[in-house]
């Protein structure tokens, strides 16, 4: 009876504080929102396109059986507006025609390119550059098994001082990398790493590899996980770099120092979250060298990314996000509660692990326990039913305010009847979409203890294949 | 305090949650009911400036020329900012002759002086939007209030000082930064600084010259590498007192401007330049020589492409393989230099830029026993591109 009611106890702070915090993370990214769009204001894009002092950038695009949308992708890519740009693609041992794709469209030849390798990676078969397209240079390595592995190799190529890691089946914005660099510009010598938004492209009309009219997907399951990306970008990454906490840039779409990646060794090979290690690792190499530093996330840069479409492969790249979590916070747990570690040991790795990594597990016993004290009278039915209540009530105000977000910023969905139909289903986010999440955390959970590490396959629709709206 | 202890022990744990769910429903209310007035009010606000948009655009030449009084547009708010972002933008887009009667627009309606005072006497976003504004303006008087700004001990303020005075592009304005750079009084990011330098002092390179000489250090590196991508040849002689500079960055620039000239003494200079002892010095001068029209460079450049450092090298490997008439005699010099690496530059700019195979055409058809030697150590060369290049990689790639 006494542990049924301090379970219960606990786990109504524990939901309350959860709630909270992102209560309060939603005020702070509010707050940097509004500036971030008032600096844009003064800061015109035209003017660092033709600055002489902009720095160049490396794209680095590792591709595994892409034949699909490689060429359409690079082509893109090379597309995009930032003045002193080069693409490095790294074919990472696919076993399909991307390459040959590649070499056909480009007409590559092989070449001496300037590889320095200061991270080890899988050998590499050849690197060829391309007559036609003098910025574009390719590397055929061996695979490792790992994406990271593929972008080490690229990083290892690449001659500028920024690196931008971009997935070969995203789309990004043709002013992203501006937009993006800007907020290394803003502060160059502290600003090591930053992170773009990833929306989701499904729904979308896309056209020449370009988004050519944003739409909502008709799917309830891509409906979803739009609201999802919304809140954990508009709010969580916004809201943790107000406080220079970041733990995560997204793979899909971030910049960093090249030379402070080379510095932490790079993407760790077999990690399973390669971009939430090589972030917290990078946390931990500048505070352990009490360097000042800031990793910013800024809102507006947007790649656009497939999401899964079926329920299976949801579950399954849920599950590897959280096999990615442990794996990254079990070998950096000597981080928390450290005084060099500062904000970042005392604050957002304790986060992760309660309110992330233990969430599904505390869910679980949580529902368990209330469930146990209301069938022996220890909880009367009207507080279990209340506490329910105020529990989605709470967590949908906050999915709500992502959309709010959304709504004070960038607007990508103009049409009101899509911006009423994200509102509907914020209210089914967190019954019955919410538990089903839980569930495949905690078979990630149990996927990472049996030594599961694989990244298993999503089923895709292809950019190329995406329906007009 | 006690009192709001004493309601919650009152209410009791279903009174909070109660009173909790309550609150959060009608903060989910409220959250829909801002996005739904947020969008009509939007809705309503752009269709009312598309209209004032379209219908001051037909007044359009009656405004600049005075013939609409500022008094009928200048004191309602909507109006106000369409004219002045249309004047704005135009002044921006304009040739110096087309600009006067904006500009006279902009007085005589008052326009500047507000953004003026908006900027001396304003605070946060607000100034820093008027500081913008009047680089935009491109007016000299507006000069002063954005030397204000410099001065401001607010970080974003300062910079969007110095993004305005780089945006109005006339050298007054580059004096107030130099200055205060100069008496190390001025905190901004050096790219904001280098930008805006760039943009005053365009036209004017030769005022850079004499802060480069008064300053040292890291300020010194700073103003010659707008120096070095603002230079021109109208320095004249000043380049060659560049050229014989300390500091390796303003050699850098002398290098980048000779490029541009073609006198008696830009070869003999950049000849002394290509041999510099710092790489990035030579790359500057090999980069220039590939500029000017001069076959007198080529000896240069055969110098160059033996140079210890890959990207001089690789650089004028690239200038030799554009001189088209002298390919055949250019790649005969290269084979006598013995040097494996320059010839593998050289062949693998000649594939890049296609001219391979008109080579290896005359050196087939030629019949000639020297050239076919000559093709022999140019296929063997090939080969060795590729070769090389897989073996790096495999090399580089197994570490």
């Amino acid at each position: 009876m006494h542990f049924l009611t301090l379970s219960n106890d606990a786990l109504f702070v524990y939901y309350v504080l959860s709630n909270f915090i992102y209560l309060g993370l939603l005020v702070v990214a509010i707050f940097k929102n509004t500036r971030h769009r008032h600096r844009l204001g003064s800061l015109r894009l035209e003017l660092i396109k033709a600055s002489p002092f902009t720095p160049p950038i490396t794209l680095i695009v590792p591709a595994h059986n892409e034949e699909r949308s490689i060429v359409g992708s690079v082509g893109a890519l090379l597309g995009l507006d930032y003045p002193s740009l080069e693409v490095i693609v790294v074919n990472d041992g696919s076993s399909d025609s991307t390459m040959d794709k590649l070499r056909e469209a480009y007409r590559l030849q092989t070449a001496r390119i300037l590889y320095i390798a200061d991270i080890a990676t899988a050998p590499l078969h050849a690197t060829y550059r391309s007559p036609i397209e003098p910025r574009l240079f390719v590397l055929d390595k061996e695979a490792a098994g790992s994406k990271a592995d593929a972008i080490n190799a690229g990083i290892n190529a690449a001659t500028s001082p920024y690196v931008c890691v971009v997935d070969a089946d995203s789309i990004l914005e043709k002013e992203s990398l501006v937009r993006i660099m800007a907020g290394v510009f803003s502060d160059p010598g502290r600003v090591v790493a930053v992170g773009g938004i990833v929306r989701v492209l499904n729904g979308s009309r896309v056209v020449g590899n370009q988004i050519e009219q944003v739409r909502l997907p008709k799917r309830a399951i891509e409906v979803m996980q739009v609201i999802e990306y919304l809140r954990a970008f508009l709010i969580g990454r916004e809201g943790w770099a107000g406080f220079n906490m970041l733990p995560i840039i997204s793979g899909a779409f971030g910049v960093f120092q090249r030379d402070l990646v080379k510095q932490v060794g790079g993407f760790r090979t077999h990690a399973v979250g390669e971009d939430l290690d090589l972030v917290v690792r990078m946390h931990r190499r500048l505070r352990e060298e009490n360097r000042p530093y800031h990793i910013n996330f800024i809102p507006d840069p947007t790649c656009w990314t497939e999401v899964p479409t079926d329920w299976k492969s949801l579950a399954r790249q849920r599950a590897r996000w959280h096999k990615g979590l442990i794996d990254t916070l079990w070998p950096n747990r000597d981080m928390l509660f450290r005084a060099r570690y500062g904000r970042v040991g005392w604050l957002v790795l304790p986060y992760m692990w309660i309110f992330e990594f233990f969430a599904p597990i505390i869910e679980v016993v949580g529902y368990a326990t209330i469930i146990l004290a209301l069938i022996r009278g220890v909880l009367s039915a009207s507080f279990f039913l209340e506490f329910l209540l105020f529990g989605y009530a709470f967590a949908t105000l906050i999915s709500i305010g992502s959309v709010l977000l959304e709504e004070m910023t960038f607007r990508r969905y103009g049409d009101w009847r899509e911006v009423a139909r994200l509102l509907v289903f914020c209210l089914f986010e967190h019954f019955p979409y919410r538990q089903l999440t839980m569930v495949w955390r905690l078979q990630g959970i149990w996927q990472y203890l049996r030594g599961d590490l694989q990244w298993g396959e999503m089923k895709r629709v292809g950019i190329s294949a995406t329906p007009p709206a | 305090m006690a009192f709001v202890f004493s309601a919650v022990e009152k209410l009791g744990p279903a009174g909070l949650v109660l009173r909790a769910i309550m609150g959060s429903v009608l903060g989910i209310c409220l959250l829909i009911g801002f996005i739904v007035l947020r969008r009509w009010y939007r809705a309503r606000y752009f269709r009312r400036r598309n209209e004032r948009t379209v219908a001051l655009r037909s007044w359009w030449d009656n405004i600049i020329s005075g013939k609409i009084s500022a008094l009928d547009w200048r004191f309602d708010p909507l109006d106000c900012d369409i004219v002045e972002s249309i004047l704005l933008d135009n002044i921006e887009m304009s040739t110096p002759a087309n600009l006067p009667p904006l500009l006279d627009c902009l007085r005589v309606s008052g326009l500047l002086d507000m953004r003026i005072y908006e900027a001396r006497n304003s605070r946060g976003w607000k100034q820093r939007t008027a500081l913008l504004a009047l680089g935009r303006t491109r007016a000299v008087e507006a000069i002063p209030a954005l030397a204000e700004g410099l001065d401001s001990r607010l970080s974003e303020t300062r910079i969007a000082a110095v993004r305005g005075l780089g945006r109005t592009a006339i050298r007054e304005a580059a004096i107030p930064i130099l200055d205060r750079i100069v008496a190390g009084h001025l905190d901004a990011p050096e790219r904001s600084l280098k930008n805006a330098l760039v943009n005053c002092c365009r036209s004017h390179p030769e005022m850079l010259v004499n802060y480069v000489a008064q300053t040292e250090g890291p300020i010194r590196e700073l103003l010659a590498r707008v120096l070095g991508e603002v230079a021109s040849p109208e320095l004249g002689e000043e380049l060659l007192v560049l050229a014989a500079d300390n500091l390796p960055e303003v050699r850098a620039s002398a290098a980048r401007a000779l490029g541009n000239s073609n006198t008696s003494y830009t070869l003999p200079a950049l000849h002394t330049l290509a041999t510099d002892p710092e790489w990035f010095v030579r790359l500057r001068a090999v980069v220039a020589l590939g500029q000017i029209e001069n076959v007198g460079k080529i000896r240069i450049l055969l110098h160059a492409v033996c140079d210890r450092n890959r990207h001089v090298r690789q650089r004028a490997a690239w200038a030799l393989a554009r001189m088209e008439p002298q390919l055949e005699q250019i790649l005969e010099d290269v084979v006598a230099t013995n040097d494996d690496y320059a010839l593998q530059a050289f062949i693998s700019e000649l594939e890049r830029s296609g001219a391979i195979d008109k080579i290896v055409g005359a050196l087939d058809g030629s019949g000639k026993c020297s050239e076919a030697a000559l093709m022999e150590v140019v296929a063997g060369a090939r080969k060795s591109v590729e070769l090389t290049g897989k073996a790096a990689a495999v090399a580089a790639g197994s570490h």
